[in-house]
């Protein structure tokens, strides 16, 4: 019987199977981490930027003042305090007992005794003329509509339960308040979620576009290449900026707008996507080259082999692996849309109010900005966001392409 | 390459540089102007005939003189401090008005010369009025010479059967057989005559889908092909035309491809009233120019003292062509000041006129004319005593800068409103425009974002007119507001749709349109969506009537009532909310014919009354107007419509 | 030699396809924007309207005015008169702009590659000191603050604080020092970091570690050995360089009141100057074409191992 030496080669094999799994490769990620973790700055940076991107998705959650309600009378051009500040506070809201929590109590009780009233009737029609008057109310009259700016399901109900942690309480303003009596920390917050946004998303665009443009020119090489490539050359040459500008003021316009609206697309979106369009020519470069040289590798070979289709071999075999330089040239490609956002605020083609992002934060701030007298207040603290931002992409960005360059590899 | 090569190019790429920064710091300095100002973005145009707006008003009232100019008279309003103005003898020593009212006869001074030392006669009034009413010339502000017989019908260019005519035919200098020439001055080869037909061949049809633009363009171009039957009258040796005389039978036409052309039909520009033949203006001698007027117009001094009624020279205009004849290298001016240097984006270079007959011995050499964009540059420019007059000071710094007292802010003849489209529901419903009017707390808006002084507007003519009280309109009352709403049947603002407010995108405009969409939704419950927009796409909406709400503001063309009046008459070119009243028409129609002044004034106040009680317009505030002025300046003062003749600035004395 | 020539013709063909296209693209653009260039607060009545468009050729069908307008471009260089700004052509324009523009961005250029170059070098030869660490931070500094606040601050530090510059206008060197200074400072720390990064890495190289094993002084293998090698990057930055100073420009020329081209390019596309729009686009857009084929060429000489195509 030859069991038994089966049974041992069983084992044996299954003991260097074991063996094999252990000493597994380590993985250009897994090597990429560890590198990455012993840059402190890198490591630093994306801790500050993970708190930044939780702090603006929080915004509506945490205790800040209403970044739109104005006090002219009382509260313009205040310097940083730490006087503390009741929401609803100011008289022109005509909010009960100047309180947010009071108001929103006088509310709900109406509703409620709607509801109440609804619940009562018996003909279905009024019933529903109720429903509809109910909703209209809280469309018109909550008190929320007067110190947020249409905040979407997910914020209304962040803002909700805000009130039910916090109650009246609000945060001082600790970073002063602006030229129409507006509190600059809940602005600087509010509008980080505009401008990362911006930033986040048009980056998006220009990778979706410069990492197909680019894989398929790569890896169809030849004349497709070349001719591909000649054509990123000639957009190359075109002062995108000026072109921006008038594509600009071309969505400024309202019957664009509205013709855009009817298909769902709104003016913040082509915003996105239009500077997404113009960052992507270097990034197809980039994959390009990358690809050129990937596509003799062995692994490809063999998916061709097996017969696997062009567009497969691109976006499953050779974008896998550009990846790494992709994710570095990607924060790179944050901090210019997100100055470039302030560059078209300072021309006031930016996004526009009452809606708020940091450049357009930082033009008014450079509008009161002057000898005659130092609201030093109102450019500090949004610039200083801005810088600190974009200060933690650029040492990520650094120490990712560090941490994901071979070559660099076993260096100190 | 080769090791030579790179090493070449290197240095080749070095001494380029070299050159590049040696080329970059050569510069053309001017040595600094005795007084510099603020002037804004760069002017559009020197000719006083095309140009608009501020910043060209001020350089043509330094560089041009018309027949009267504004000058300060008496003592300073106490209580505001305005200086009153007056238009006093300019190039005319004085002025005749005959009983009627309806003729003024100006007697020019001998001395008077253009700054190519010619002198300014009567004919260069007449002349310049004329290139000003032409519609070649496309000045925006011909209504005022209206009041002139046959002006309107000729600056709109219209002629009907029986009219005595002019023809320009088609030998222009520059003209080719497919293009007209730009110039319409000097004018071609010109016959005049008694309109007897038009003789208008079939339109061509339209697809049913034509844009406006389309069918625009296709009435002109039918329009061209009108053939026009004229009895040719002869022209006297004096250029009178003898109309009663023996006449020609003769037919033009703009456009020879006419289907109703005849063999002779000659071509032409364009037949239009016979406007300076027909004594509207009289030139008995080089001195005496005599003026027309269909009504009196009471203050038609005021018109003649504002710069699209000054003159041109005529050699100029016709040497060089428009535009070019306004190049500093051209230009031929007769004001106070004329043109040195023109650096576009840079400066304007004034030089003081010598031969200008009321030279300011005491007044600066040298001006300059500074353009720039920012508010903030000017102040930083002013505070390092670059320049000494800031015309627009930055708004966000108001609060701090009024407290000084080289700030000088007083009341001007404008004012700042919101217009209503009243045809968009629910503003159609006359209540709810006035419960929005008096929803709005405009002294929270003039005392807290403006902050110089305004004053809240409840009506549309502002205050400061001699012998004019206003209109009363509804104040600030939130209860009676509430009620209104109520009554129009939307109790508590339910049931209102969100409402847009279309203004053009300025930080003030922004700050003001904030503050009332918060009054509003405070107030009323009212949603107001702002729309920003920058200026051509704001005015190409308004134009449109595609808004519900639309910030505007209008600045006297002259003190009187009716400049704020007459441009919401029924179709009236600048009434763009659908309002039209027939009683309100007819009150300004009488007014203008109206001899007594005191009468005159009650119409007008009734009509405003009507207008203010309808709310096609929000009154928001009246404008102040805002300028600092550095402190060793002498002979400026706050005046109603912001003029400040240039010629009176000089140093203080003792101050160098 | 011939490279050259060949490459140059061929460049000079794809500029004018460029240049054909950004015609077509801002004229297309421009013409379907609502709004036209007469308008004004005054509404005019048609008579005069029809003028001021026949005045343009604004009246002519699209695709007539569309090809008069080219046909005016390629055989006269004539790019028509400015609307908005009536009394000048836009070649008039140019002619006054340009050299405004052109010496504010030599000056920054010049500005920003010494600045950058000098401290990018002193940071990779005494890399991890505290000079290091100081000058990368604030090259960082540099390309994170926005080119208008950079400028509202150098106002009130170097105008008010330590009054040595003028706050504004054209003329001397003294108005162009900050303008220049502020338009450069962004390029000098993105300088600086390639620099120090091509310093690193040449550092390392045999033949770097033989000229230093030699016993040659420091100095003259980091200015002969390292420099040059090190400075490839820096030269393929310098063409979007151009594109970052041409719309800097246009920020700074607002702030300091610079006769330059750039606000007349945002004047004409928001007043829909749609002659000035097409010249300002075009001009650019040669710039930017002429300024990359210069540093393609830069490049080929300097790096043996790239040839021209």
């Amino acid at each position: 019987m030859n069991t038994g030496k089966d049974d041992r080669d069983v084992k044996l094999l299954e003991q260097i199977l074991d063996e094999s799994k252990q000493v597994q490769g380590v993985s250009l990620w897994q090597d990429a981490w560890k590198r990455l973790r012993r840059n402190k700055a890198a490591m630093a940076s994306m801790a500050t930027l993970c708190i930044l991107g939780i702090l603006a998705f929080l915004t509506p959650l945490l205790p800040l003042q209403s970044p739109i309600d104005k006090d002219l009378n009382n509260r313009r051009f205040l310097p940083p305090s730490l006087e503390t500040v009741v929401m609803g506070q100011r008289d022109g809201l005509k909010f009960k007992d100047g309180r947010l929590t009071a108001q929103l109590a006088k509310f709900e009780d109406e509703i409620g005794e709607l509801r109440t009233k609804q619940r009562s009737e018996s003909d279905p029609d009024k019933r529903d003329a109720i429903d509809e008057q109910i909703e209209n109310r809280i469309e018109v009259e909550h008190p929320f509509n007067q110190l947020w700016n249409e905040l979407d399901s997910v914020s209304w109900g962040l803002c909700e339960l805000r009130v039910s942690i916090f109650g009246d309480y609000a945060i001082p303003s600790i970073f002063g308040t602006d030229q129409l009596g507006r509190d600059l920390l809940a602005r600087v917050f509010w509008g980080a979620r505009v401008s990362l946004i911006v930033g986040i998303v048009a980056t998006l665009v220009s990778l979706i576009i410069g990492v197909s443009y680019g894989a398929t020119a790569g890896y169809f090489g030849g004349i497709v290449d070349t001719i591909m490539m000649r054509i990123v050359d000639v957009l190359y040459s075109i002062p995108f900026f000026f072109v921006v500008i008038l594509i600009m003021t071309f969505l400024g316009d309202d019957a664009i707008k509205k013709r855009m609206n009817e298909i769902g697309i709104d003016q913040i979106m082509v915003f996105y996507v239009v500077i997404g369009a113009i960052y992507w020519l270097t990034m197809s470069r980039v994959v390009r080259g990358q690809v050129l040289s990937l596509k003799e590798e062995q692994f490809v070979e063999s998916a061709r082999t097996v017969g696997a289709s062009s567009s497969r071999i691109i976006f499953r075999h050779l974008v896998p692996n550009v990846l790494g330089i992709v994710i570095v040239y990607l924060t790179l490609t944050i901090p210019s849309v997100m100055l470039f956002e302030a560059f078209l605020s300072f021309l006031g083609m930016g996004v526009s109010p009452p809606d708020v992002s940091w450049g357009l934060l930082l033009k008014d701030g450079v509008d009161a900005l002057s000898s005659v007298k130092l609201f030093w207040w109102v450019v500090v603290f949004p610039g200083a966001a801005l810088a600190a931002t974009l200060f933690a992409l650029n040492f990520l960005g650094d120490g990712l392409r560090d941490a994901l360059d071979p070559r660099m590899k076993n260096r100190d | 390459m080769p090791p030579q090569v790179r090493r070449a190019f290197l240095i080749v790429a070095a001494v380029m540089v070299v050159i590049a920064v040696a080329w970059a710091s050569f510069f053309e300095t001017l040595p600094p102007a005795d007084f510099s100002l603020q002037s804004g973005t760069d002017p559009k145009t020197l000719d006083p005939h095309r140009a608009t707006g501020n910043i060209e008003s001020r350089l043509i009232f330094a560089m041009f003189n018309g027949l009267l100019q504004m000058l300060p008279e008496g003592e300073p309003d106490p209580e505001s401090g305005l200086q009153p103005m007056t238009a006093q003898p300019a190039m005319a020593k004085s002025y005749d008005v005959s009983d009627s009212g309806r003729t003024y006869t100006f007697h020019l001074r001998d001395d008077i010369f253009w700054t190519d030392g010619s002198p300014v006669t009567s004919h260069d009034f007449a002349w310049s009025w004329q290139r000003m009413l032409h519609p070649g010339t496309a000045c925006e502000y011909t209504f005022q010479l209206h009041g002139v017989p046959f002006a309107k019908e000729y600056s709109e260019s219209t002629v009907k059967v029986g009219d005595k005519v002019e023809v320009e035919l088609w030998d222009r200098p520059d003209d080719t057989d497919d293009k007209a020439s730009l110039q319409n001055f000097p004018r071609g080869t010109m016959r005049y005559g008694i309109l007897r037909e038009i003789e208008k061949p079939d339109k061509p049809p339209l697809s049913d889908d034509a844009s406006d633009k389309q069918i625009k363009n296709a009435e002109a171009d039918w329009q061209e092909t009108w053939v026009y039957h004229i009895d040719v009258a002869a022209e006297n040796a004096d250029g009178s035309i003898d109309w009663d005389g023996q006449t020609k039978s003769q037919t033009f036409v703009a456009n020879l491809e006419s289907a109703a052309k005849k063999t002779d039909t000659q071509r032409c520009h364009a037949v239009m009233i016979a406007f300076g033949k027909l004594g509207g203006l009289e030139t008995p001698d080089y001195k005496t120019f005599v003026v027309h007027l269909k009504d009196a117009i009471p203050y038609f001094p005021n018109l003649v003292a504002y710069y699209p009624t000054f003159p041109v020279n005529k050699n100029c205009v016709e040497e060089h062509g428009s535009p070019l004849w306004t190049k500093a290298e051209n230009i031929v001016t007769n004001g106070p000041y004329k043109l040195q240097e023109r650096r576009l984006r840079d400066r304007l270079r004034l030089l003081k006129n010598e031969d200008y007959f009321g030279v300011n011995e005491k007044g600066y050499d040298t001006i300059d004319f500074l353009s720039m964009e920012g508010q903030n540059t000017a102040i930083n420019m002013y505070e390092t005593d670059q320049i000494s007059w800031v015309t627009d000071p930055p708004a966000a710094l108001l609060g701090e800068l009024i407290k000084r007292d080289d700030f000088v802010s007083a009341p001007q003849l404008s004012i700042y409103y919101y217009q209503i489209n009243i045809q968009r529901e629910p503003l159609d419903d006359v209540r709810v425009r006035r419960a929005i009017a008096m929803a709005i707390d405009r002294k929270q808006i003039v005392e807290q974002v403006m902050k110089t002084g305004q004053l809240p507007a409840f009506t549309l003519v502002p205050p400061g007119i001699a012998g004019y009280e206003s209109a009363k309109g509804p104040i600030f009352d939130v209860e009676a507001a509430q009620k209104l709403l109520v009554e129009a049947g939307f109790p508590g603002g339910r049931g209102i749709p969100k409402i847009t407010l279309l203004y053009n995108t300025t930080e003030t405009h922004r700050a003001i349109a904030e503050v009332i969409q918060q009054q509003l939704q405070n107030n009323l419950n009212v949603k107001i969506e702002l729309q920003n927009m920058e200026w051509g796409s704001y005015l190409d909406k308004r134009k449109q009537k595609d808004y519900e709400i639309a910030r505007a503001g209008w600045i006297a063309d002259y003190p009187d009532p009716n400049t704020f009046l007459d441009m919401w008459i029924t179709d009236g070119p600048q009434n763009d909310t659908n309002w039209s009243n027939q009683e309100f028409d007819r009150l300004l129609q009488d007014a203008g014919s109206e001899g007594d002044p005191a009468k005159r004034m009650k119409m007008l106040q009734a009509a405003e009354q009507i207008f203010i009680d309808e709310m096609p317009v929000i009154p928001i505030y009246f404008y102040t107007s805002l300028n600092m002025i550095k402190n060793d300046v002498e002979g400026f003062f706050p005046t109603a419509q912001d003029l400040h003749p240039i010629q009176l600035l000089q140093p203080k004395e003792g101050v160098k | 030699m011939r490279d050259l020539l060949s490459y140059l013709t061929q460049r000079f063909f794809w500029m004018l396809l460029t240049l054909w296209v950004v015609y077509t693209f801002s004229f297309i653009l421009m013409r379907s924007v609502p709004g036209n260039p007469f308008s004004s607060e005054r509404n005019v009545p048609p008579a005069i309207e029809r003028q001021l468009e026949a005045r343009y050729n604004l009246d002519a069908p699209p695709l007539t005015q569309y090809i008069d307008y080219l046909v005016g471009i390629v055989t006269r260089f004539d790019l028509g008169w400015c609307i908005r700004l009536e009394d000048y052509s836009v070649n008039q324009v140019l002619a006054e702009g340009l050299p405004v523009s052109a010496s504010l961005a030599i000056f920054a250029m010049v500005f920003a590659i010494i600045l950058g170059v000098s401290t990018g070098v002193v940071s990779a030869v005494y890399r991890g000191t505290y000079a290091d660490i100081g000058m990368r931070t604030a090259a960082v500094l540099g390309i994170a603050i926005p080119n208008f606040v950079l400028a509202g601050l150098a106002i009130l530090l170097f105008v008010f604080g330590i009054k040595i510059f003028p706050a504004g206008g054209w003329g001397t060197l003294r108005q162009v020092a900050l303008p220049a200074l502020c338009l450069g400072a962004p390029i000098a720390a993105y300088i600086a970091r390639l620099t120090r990064t091509g310093m690193l890495e040449v550092l390392t190289k045999d033949h770097v570690r033989t000229a230093f094993a030699k016993g040659l002084p420091k100095r003259t293998v980091i200015m002969k050995h390292v420099l040059p090698g090190a400075m490839l990057p820096v030269v393929s930055y310098l063409g979007p360089a151009t594109a970052r100073v041409l719309t800097g420009s246009l920020v700074l020329e607002q702030i300091f009141a610079l006769p330059g081209l750039g606000s007349h390019f945002i004047h004409a596309a928001l007043q829909r100057d749609y002659t000035l729009a097409t010249g300002m686009v075009l001009t650019y857009t040669v710039i930017l074409f002429v300024m990359n084929t210069l540093v393609d060429i830069s490049y080929s000489i300097i790096d043996p191992r790239v040839k021209l195509q």
